[in-house]
């Protein structure tokens, strides 16, 4: 199995597959080397907080947003 | 009353199923909306927009479809027609997909994604960085992240390829990442 992967390579694997789960023989050893590069660590931890942000960056609909949307089908039951 | 139920009354002119069916989606459509043009008066035209469309169009809605599929459809069409007539040059350039993996800034944030709710400047500082990403880019992010749909239904809804929705969910997950970085170094 070839181990020298580059943080890079992990990188690009981080924003390839996040969330995938990969068992290929390169996959492991982008995982094996992700378990002991505290930098790839961090940059893994970045992308997953980056989608956590939007995920729960949620805006509400207003009640009057709602009034007018009813109005503009002419749906006031 | 199901789902479906209240599609099939809708399709038979029944104004009130039309109503329900609006009441349900209408805080899923005008949130996603508000993901995409980060801005809330667009938002609500959008919302309107889909959701006449729906009425206009339903009799065409295939029962065996999701209904949130579709409206994910008719927003993200929407959405991208208004951002065509906005100036190119807003968007940043990603089309090189290596360059876009910065290696030289690793930087631990200290922020936790739970301050969203009550942070505006990171609320600001999260819509300038995915204002600057290109619609379609934006659109595959949302709904393939944010939304969690899977890559197919994504590349259906965007009308992409499987291999086009992740060559664009990479790129805008690394600058996503870049951009977030840079002021996250600049707070430090």
């Amino acid at each position: 199995m070839e181990n020298n992967v580059t943080c890079k390579e992990v990188m690009n694997h981080i924003c390839d597959n996040l969330g995938e789960e990969l068992n290929s023989p390169r996959c492991i050893a982008i995982k094996e080397h992700l378990n002991s590069c505290p930098n790839c660590q961090s940059y893994f931890k970045n992308v997953e907080v980056t989608i956590d942000f939007y995920k729960k960056y949620n805006v509400t609909l207003p009640d009057e947003a709602h009034n007018r949307l009813v109005d503009y089908l002419g749906l006031k039951e | 009353m199901e789902e479906n139920e209240l599609i099939e009354k809708a399709k038979a002119g029944d104004r009130h199923a039309l109503a329900v069916l609006v009441k349900n989606y209408a805080q899923t459509v005008f949130n996603f909306a508000f993901k995409i043009c980060r801005n809330r008066d667009k938002a609500e035209h959008t919302m309107q927009e889909t959701f006449l469309s729906v009425i206009k169009h339903i009799d065409q809605f295939d029962s065996k479809s999701k209904l949130s599929t579709w409206l994910y459809t008719i927003v993200s069409n929407h959405c991208l027609m208004m951002a065509r007539s906005a100036k190119k040059d807003m968007f940043a350039s990603i089309d090189d997909e290596e360059a876009l993996i910065d290696e030289s800034s690793i930087t631990d944030w200290s922020v936790s994604p739970e301050k969203v709710t009550e942070n505006n400047e990171l609320k600001e500082m999260l819509d300038d960085a995915i204002q600057k990403l290109p619609a379609d880019y934006r659109i595959v992010f949302l709904l393939r992240d944010v939304e969690g749909l899977s890559t197919e239904e994504t590349g259906k809804i965007t009308n992409l390829t499987v291999p086009a929705v992740k060559s664009r969910l990479h790129r805008a997950r690394a600058f996503l990442r870049n951009e977030i970085n840079k002021v996250m170094q600049d707070g430090k």
